[in-house]
């Protein structure tokens, strides 16, 4: 090794230990250095994984949407409707942009399918021949009464919950 | 000042040494299947300068993603070499770091003392399908956006804990704003500070042990063979050389598939993964119901464990495949499986229900202002299937 300060070079050796004292002492300063380091990544830590979590905690709210005109939607069957709303993303507003189909049970009543399969989250679609919906990802096959028929659904399609207020349609939308 | 002489400049910049170091002779026989983590490395070194330079444009937000892609391909300029170089060398890198997992295996390089080196290996095959998934929803088109829905949604199975999982990947209930900037920080800060981690944890081990050379090789034979600097690094470089120029070709003459812009609704669209999931997105196929679990976590977990203790599973001596055929057999049904169901999950047919090809009316609620906006991007148009669509707006006869 070279001394940068002598410009001699020399050997490295070990520190001297003359009295039993030392590696006490030496102990003790590893263990001074992990309670500094241990206190350091806590304190940094836990506020960061908080900060990185934080938006899976909060719980998301349910709420009424307008969906549209019931009277527009009478007799209507498996219809598609895709509807907008706003909502808050982060720090955006957006456009929330979903999709549904609705199916008219007369007396105002209104049956409303969600789209999203409750295998992975794909979007089905009605077919009118073969009267079910079909997942376009795994191959799911939902009745029209949305239970499943075949492919890897475990569940049948979620219904929303809806309501026809002064002629307007709402779902509730998660 | 005294002009300074060469021992002088010598001692500050040691480089001799490390010339020595890499004189060091590689064992005999060793073949171009020994080039393969070299290339690999090579494909992360491009991955991470092409990348960088892609972050020069790129904007991850949803508002923004897709037109800086579009702007990077159409307007910057060589913008679509780039990109196609970063695309490609990702599928490329996929295909290498694949067969160099393959030389391993066959030839029990992971064998004592290498298993350290092997699991760090694995742990940087993860690290490589995290840069895949991460990286593909930057561009926010309709293949990003539903990948990533799906993707998530695969986590969300995972018993008990798959659901929070879920949510702090999304950073949130579904994929926006919040989920593009994480994976841009991860795919750009967070994997690639572990991938170099790694890789040079992995180098070290390698240039530790030596090159695990042919399992026939006798133990003089593992000292004799020609010097990894210059001969190996030629051969190395060599085998970049080929690959760097089909991967030019392919960036220069394939255009980087853009779809429509991500759309929450849309009316026709059949989600496909990148190629190099497809195995995976096939496999979900054949779990129904509530053994949903084991096409999404079991086999993938059991697998991925089977591979990271694969040397201490298999703990013989290193012996030639021929002598080794419970390894063979496994393998070879392993690889054909895997890519089996790749051509299967490529080949399954997307769906067009029998409504879609009759074009059915779609009630729309949009309103006005906010259609005109919409039909000013250039995806509504683009998006066959909602050209049939009657747009209504239900609110307006209120």
């Amino acid at each position: 090794m070279f001394d940068y300060v002598s410009g001699n070079r020399f050997e490295m050796t070990d520190a001297p230990e003359e009295n039993g004292e030392q590696p006490k002492r030496r102990r003790f300063l590893k263990a001074c250095m992990a309670v500094i380091g241990g206190f350091i990544s806590m304190a940094i830590g836990v506020p960061l994984i908080g900060f990185a979590i934080s938006p899976a905690l909060k719980k998301a709210s349910q709420k009424w949407v307008d969906v549209g005109i019931a009277d527009l939607l009478k007799g209507s069957r498996y219809k598609k409707v895709n509807y907008t709303f706003q909502a808050k993303e982060g720090w955006i507003q957006i456009h929330q942009k979903r999709s549904i189909y609705v199916t008219d049970e007369g007396n105002g009543n209104f049956v409303v399918f969600s789209r999203v399969c409750t295998h992975l989250g794909c979007l089905v679609r009605w077919d009118e021949k073969k009267q079910q919906f079909l997942c376009p990802c795994h191959g799911g096959v939902f009745d029209p009464a949305g239970n499943v028929v075949a492919g890897p659904p475990p569940r049948p399609l979620e219904k929303l919950p809806v309501k026809v207020e002064d002629g307007v349609l709402y779902v509730k939308e998660a | 000042m005294k002009p300074k002489n060469a021992a002088f400049w010598r001692e500050r910049f040691p480089l001799r040494e490390v010339k020595n170091h890499l004189k060091k002779p590689l064992p005999k026989h060793i073949n171009w299947l020994f080039s393969l983590g070299g290339m690999a490395f090579f494909l992360l070194m491009l991955q991470a300068v092409t990348g960088a330079f892609l972050a020069f444009y790129y904007s991850p937000s949803p508002d923004h993603a897709y037109d800086s892609v579009t702007y990077i391909s159409q307007e910057v300029s060589f913008g679509g070499f780039v990109r196609g170089l970063h695309h490609w060398g990702a599928s490329a890198m996929v295909i290498v770091v694949f067969l160099h997992l393959l030389r391993v295996v066959i030839y029990g390089s992971y064998k004592a003392p290498r298993e350290v080196t092997w699991m760090v290996g694995v742990f940087l095959l993860l690290v490589m399908l995290g840069f895949g998934f991460t990286g593909y929803l930057l561009p926010w088109d309709q293949r990003a956006y539903w990948a990533t829905v799906v993707g998530v949604k695969i986590v969300g199975t995972v018993p008990f804990v798959g659901d929070f999982v879920g949510k702090i990947l999304r950073g949130g209930e579904g994929v926006g704003a919040v989920t593009l900037t994480r994976f841009y920080a991860l795919h750009t800060i967070w994997l690639p500070w572990l991938a170099f981690g790694l890789v040079g944890v992995h180098l070290f081990f390698v240039r530790y042990y030596g090159s695990s050379g042919l399992p026939q090789n006798t133990p003089e034979e593992m000292q004799a063979g020609k010097p990894f600097y210059p001969d190996q690094l030629f051969e190395d470089a060599l085998a970049i050389w080929v690959l760097f120029i089909l991967l030019a070709a392919v960036a220069r003459f394939v255009p980087v598939p853009l779809e429509g812009r991500a759309d929450p609704t849309d009316a026709s669209y059949a989600p496909r993964p990148e190629w190099y999931f497809l195995f995976l997105f096939q496999l979900l196929k054949y779990f129904a119901g509530p053994l949903e679990v084991i096409g999404t976590f079991v086999i993938p977990t059991l697998a991925l464990l089977l591979l990271l203790f694969l040397p201490f599973l298999d703990q013989r001596k290193r012996a030639p495949l021929r002598k080794r055929p419970i390894a063979l057999t496994l393998t070879s049904l392993s690889v054909l499986l895997i890519v089996l169901l790749t051509i299967l999950g490529g080949r399954s047919p997307k769906l067009e229900t029998s409504s879609e090809k009759a074009a059915t009316a779609d009630f729309d609620t949009l309103n006005p202002a906010e259609q005109a906006e919409q039909s000013k991007t250039p995806t509504q148009e683009e998006t066959p299937a909602e050209t049939g669509v009657f747009d209504f707006d239900l609110k307006e006869n209120h």
